[in-house]
């Protein structure tokens, strides 16, 4: 078994997604079946190969001036923001008894 | 004259170009008619659309009418003049919602047009609405769209493919002239085999990614569908080019129409076009696909081209590749979706980690948290030099396999699909799933372009078959070129027999 429930528990922590007890073991099966299936790459001798991290070969570093150029306004990048206070971004407590992370 | 909704179905984008420039209808009524097919053919039969933009089109249609009032030529108001399109739920469209299928973006109000959506609209496209998806782009066969499932055309007891399923099946049941979407293993392509239409994925890089929203940034590319080959390089002609918004856009200065119009007066003589023999042994391949593909070898030796056996001795690999690369760059593209700025975000929740959790946990469908959660497992240090590391090493045997292959061939052929649309629900598990892009995936792997091209309907199911054509990376005019000498060659219907609704005869 490539993953565990624990280890489930533990990459579902850090990718901010909370799973219910009763989802971990179905999870933890469906992600195991799929890395299975990921087996031929394990397979090759690889030594000497160098990745491509894109598909385009060659790709020049692209500058441009650095002018001002209109974006988006307060209002409109706060258009789709569940909570806003004083027109900002709100969210609940970071700090204190209530907030923090475990 | 007014224009029928069952007239309307059949145009091609030339049909649109003579009929305006004629005075036969006016845009309005152009728009008029594509809603007109819409209502028909959309609610509780298709259901390809997620939302409609009546407002945008019909605006959009009195300025290329008042243009042509005012002396414009079609030609001068652009490629796409009053030709009714719709755009897939992950192309931002400012005065629409972009939802990507998921509860997660359910209200989420576009603040831009993506460069796609702008491009069309200045060529002058009627913007009709939003098209269904898996959510996320994550699927084979609109599955996963946490909102409705859409309807092949063709039976509406079957899948239109995916993830760019609705965009497909709106195009086959003629509530749409053309559409775009995106494919990142496959979603434009094999919903257009399994809806019987054109859809064409350029090389990654043609078309700018700029505001389309990111499943994997390295893969993702948007193309066009349409009922003929013809249509989808005007398309192309349309949307393409480089975009400072998006640093991986490139500069194509070709015509695609051009290499249309090639194929139909010079033909395929001389060119060469290779096969791989044992695609023909891959695992799931139906006799029905076998034997539309063999056909369609026989009608690319009858117009002269000669056929090259080739190798792509990694090929086998690209689909374990493909589900460690995919899932890596949605892992970290979907971090963004936090609860904060955009997206669902649950009532009261005491802190902020238990904000996120809950709401991604909430607002993410099923597919979408197996994909995070595997690219944070393929990630995660230990893991990382086991798949991710080695998968971009194959990744460069895969891409090699490609060049090599294109010293020998002007394109490739395989089919698009193993198999015809399936009925909602026959494939549940993942890993089946995935072997429906078996011929799909390994061109986002190499970065080469790729067209769907329907070569018939199946002996066995009477369902459509597609054949994929592959071209050398940034030579898409290769594949255009065989497919328009190919496609005359066939006399294949393309709108679904469900259309015939719009004329009021049975579905």
């Amino acid at each position: 078994m490539h993953v565990t429930p624990k280890a489930l528990r533990e990459i579902a922590a850090t990718a901010r997604i909370g799973l219910a007890d009763d989802e971990i073991e179905s999870a933890c099966r469906d992600l195991n079946l799929i890395i299975d299936s990921l087996e031929p790459i394990t397979r090759y001798d690889l030594e000497g190969v160098e990745p491509t991290f894109h598909p385009i070969a060659g790709l020049n570093n692209v500058m441009r001036e650095d002018v001002e150029k209109p974006g988006l306004t307060q209002e409109e990048a706060l258009t789709n923001a569940p909570a806003t206070q004083n027109g900002q971004f709100k969210i609940p407590p970071i700090l204190g008894d209530n907030g923090g992370d475990r | 004259m007014t224009l029928s909704p069952a007239e309307y179905a059949s145009l091609s984008l030339g049909d649109i170009r003579t009929g305006l420039d004629r005075r036969h209808f006016s845009a309005r009524e152009l728009a008029e008619a594509a809603f007109a097919a819409i209502e028909a053919l959309e609610a509780g039969r298709v259901e390809a659309f997620l939302s409609l933009t009546p407002e945008l089109a019909l605006r959009a249609a009195d300025e290329v009418d008042a243009q042509l009032a005012a002396g414009s030529g079609v030609a001068d108001i652009g490629l796409l003049a009053g030709v009714p399109l719709g755009f897939k739920d992950n192309m931002n469209l400012l005065g629409s919602y972009t939802t990507c299928g998921s509860r997660m973006l359910e209200n989420y109000e576009s603040t831009l047009n993506a460069t796609c959506v702008s491009k069309a609209l200045a060529a002058g496209a009627l913007p009709m609405g939003k098209l269904n998806m898996d959510e996320f782009a994550f699927g084979s066969s609109t599955e996963t769209s946490s909102f409705k499932k859409t309807h092949n055309p063709w039976d509406l007891e079957r899948v239109p493919g995916g993830s760019s399923g609705g965009s497909a099946a709106a195009v086959a049941s003629g509530m749409l002239t053309a559409s775009l979407g995106s494919d990142t293993g496959g979603s434009i392509r094999q919903p257009a085999s399994f809806c019987g239409v054109v859809g064409f994925k350029p090389s990654y890089g043609v078309v700018s990614r700029y505001g389309v929203v990111a499943f994997g940034s390295s893969l993702d590319q948007v193309g066009p569908f349409a009922r003929s080959v013809a249509d989808v390089a005007a398309l192309t002609d349309a949307i393409c080019g480089y975009d400072p918004l998006d640093c991986t856009s490139q500069d194509v200065p070709a015509s695609f129409s051009a290499s249309v119009v090639a194929g139909q007066s010079d033909g395929i003589k001389g060119m060469r076009v290779g096969v791989v023999s044992e695609y023909l042994e891959a695992p799931g391949i139906t006799t029905e696909v076998v034997l539309a593909f063999k056909e369609a070898l026989r009608h690319v030796q009858d117009l002269g081209a000669t056929i090259v056996e080739l190798e792509l001795p990694n090929a086998y690999a690209a689909l374990s590749a493909y589900y460690v690369i995919g899932p890596c760059e949605a892992f970290s593209n979907l971090s963004r979706f936090d609860a904060v700025r955009y997206g669902f975000c649950v009532e009261g929740a005491t802190n902020l980690t238990e904000q996120y959790e809950l709401s991604r946990a909430q607002g993410f469908g099923l597919e979408t948290k197996r994909r995070i959660l595997l690219g944070n497992y393929l990630l995660s240090s230990g893991v990382y030099t086991t798949y991710y590391y080695p998968a971009q090493q194959v990744r460069t045997l895969i891409t090699q396999d490609y060049r090599r292959a294109f010293e020998q061939a002007d394109v490739l052929l395989t089919p698009t699909s193993p198999r015809t649309a399936f009925r909602f629900g026959e494939v549940s598990d993942p890993t089946s799933m995935h072997l429906s892009d078996i011929f799909t995936i390994p061109i986002n792997i190499a970065g080469n372009g790729g067209l769907n091209l329907p070569v018939g309907l199946g002996e066995e199911s009477g369902l459509p078959v597609g054949l994929q054509i592959i071209g050398p990376q940034f030579k898409d005019g290769n594949i255009l070129r065989v497919a328009a000498a190919l496609e005359a060659t066939y006399d294949i219907e393309r709108l679904a027999p469900l259309s015939g609704a719009l004329s009021g005869g049975a579905a």
